[in-house]
């Protein structure tokens, strides 16, 4: 006969100021059977109990400092059940809490949602890290291969090798790019220090990046007809050392303190 | 009529929860954090520190608590990495708690120990030494607390694929006035 699937009773134990207690002992006791399941509390304060049994259950929390707590709560037949206790501090404990601080409970509860926000932001913001460093060799290659290219001594071959970086380049650094664009906003967070440097450069090599392949093609056109480069696609080796420039003073303006 | 009074006084004394021998409150402190990368050295400072301290039967308890998001370091990115690593969002508190003699809060060197709640952890720090002055009714205690990342459990940040250094010293220097 198929054992019932069990409870997890789970939830947080605080103070009056709403701050986590942590190490508090836990013992649940089961009415009916009398069957008593102890635990305590993390670090953080929570703490979750399985395998229950659907009934009525009779919950104490103890911990150093504060009045033991007891409560009733009927668990059905649901996977799940949160219940969160808040202690109070036993009569003549001198210790001062966070409410004695003047933290509003607002102040002092976090927030899972806001951490995630930050967490989805930090690992967005890591690939933007490991990518611009990745595309800078592609780009130091591209404008390496930039002699045979053009001017006397190119050739076809070279002009193709220069193109086929210069494309890898452009599409690793829009990659690079959308993940900064893409990451979640902080909101109410004035950009200070070095990272503003950072971000104003991205208006100069942003717009480089989009310009250069643009007039690369057309000087690569050019060439492959015989005709020598003119017109608005002569701005394209300049457009490039400005943008690549740009690019390397952007990584340089979040790694070296200055 | 005095003896009626002094009767009924101490029949109620028992009942009242213990009062506190003396209080003190923190006018000043500015915690800084400093971490270590072989292309960086940072600091992170707050100045929203708030404290008190309450003494009965010549032991006071200190609780001082500073939100985990007003450490500036200068850098709006770095702070808000730091926010995200220390799980500030979540754990918006740092809280420290020490318990000491009355009696050693005169001027001269003390060792505390000290019970801190950081990014979801609790660490204990055993004889951190803190140089202590005394003016009228103020104090002023300095000190670093030998911190690290993995006294609470935080994954080293890193720039350019480098980790920073597991040490974060924090230096403390504070200001308290007795009521």
């Amino acid at each position: 006969m198929p054992q019932p699937a069990g409870i997890t009773l789970s939830g947080a134990i605080t103070d009056a100021s709403r701050a986590a207690v942590p190490n508090a002992k836990i013992s649940v006791k089961n009415v009916a059977t009398g069957q008593v399941t102890e635990t305590q509390t993390s670090p953080a304060g929570t703490y979750s109990i399985a395998n229950l049994t659907p009934g009525e259950y009779e919950i104490s929390v103890a911990a150093d400092g504060f009045d033991t707590k007891v409560a009733k709560v009927r668990l059905a037949e649901a996977g799940q059940q949160a219940l969160d206790l808040a202690l109070t501090a036993a009569a003549g404990t001198a210790a001062p809490s966070l409410a004695d601080l003047g933290f509003t409970p607002a102040q002092a509860q976090g927030s899972a949602q806001e951490q995630a926000r930050l967490d989805k932001r930090s690992h967005m913001l890591k690939i933007h890290q490991r990518l611009g460093l990745i595309t800078a060799a592609p780009l130091v290659a591209t404008l390496i291969t930039s002699s045979g290219a053009g001017g006397r001594n190119s050739s076809a071959s070279g002009r193709e090798l220069h193109a086929a970086l210069g494309a890898t380049t452009a599409g690793l650094y829009l990659t690079t790019a959308s993940f900064a664009i893409f990451a979640p906003k902080v909101p109410s967070v004035k950009t200070r220090g070095p990272i503003r440097l950072h971000k104003a450069l991205a208006w100069i090599h942003g717009p480089g990046m989009i310009i250069t392949p643009i007039l690369g093609g057309l000087a690569f056109e050019q060439r492959s007809n015989g005709q020598k480069v003119h017109g608005i696609a002569q701005a394209h080796a300049a457009a490039a050392w400005v943008t690549a420039t740009a690019y390397g003073l952007a990584i340089l303006s979040v790694s070296i303190k200055f | 009529m005095t003896a009626t009074l002094l009767t009924v006084l101490l029949l109620v004394a028992p009942l009242r929860p213990a009062a506190a021998d003396g209080q003190w409150v923190l006018d000043q402190s500015t915690p800084t954090y400093h971490i270590s990368h072989p292309l960086h050295q940072s600091e992170g400072i707050s100045h929203e520190a708030r404290g008190k301290g309450v003494c009965h039967a010549g032991q006071c308890d200190f609780l001082i608590a500073v939100p985990v998001k007003s450490f500036d370091s200068g850098d709006t990115n770095r702070d808000l990495h730091m926010l995200q690593v220390t799980r500030g969002a979540e754990f918006p508190m740092v809280t420290v708690r020490t318990r000491l003699p009355e009696a050693v809060l005169g001027s001269g060197t003390i060792h505390a120990v000290l019970e801190i709640q950081f990014a979801g952890q609790t660490a204990q720090y055993k004889e951190v030494v803190f140089q202590l002055t005394a003016h009228g009714n103020q104090i002023r205690l300095t000190g670093t607390v030998p911190a690290t990342l993995s006294d609470f459990k935080i994954d080293p940040p890193s720039l350019l694929a480098i980790p920073v250094k597991n040490e974060m010293p924090v230096r403390v220097d504070m200001t308290w006035h007795s009521l």
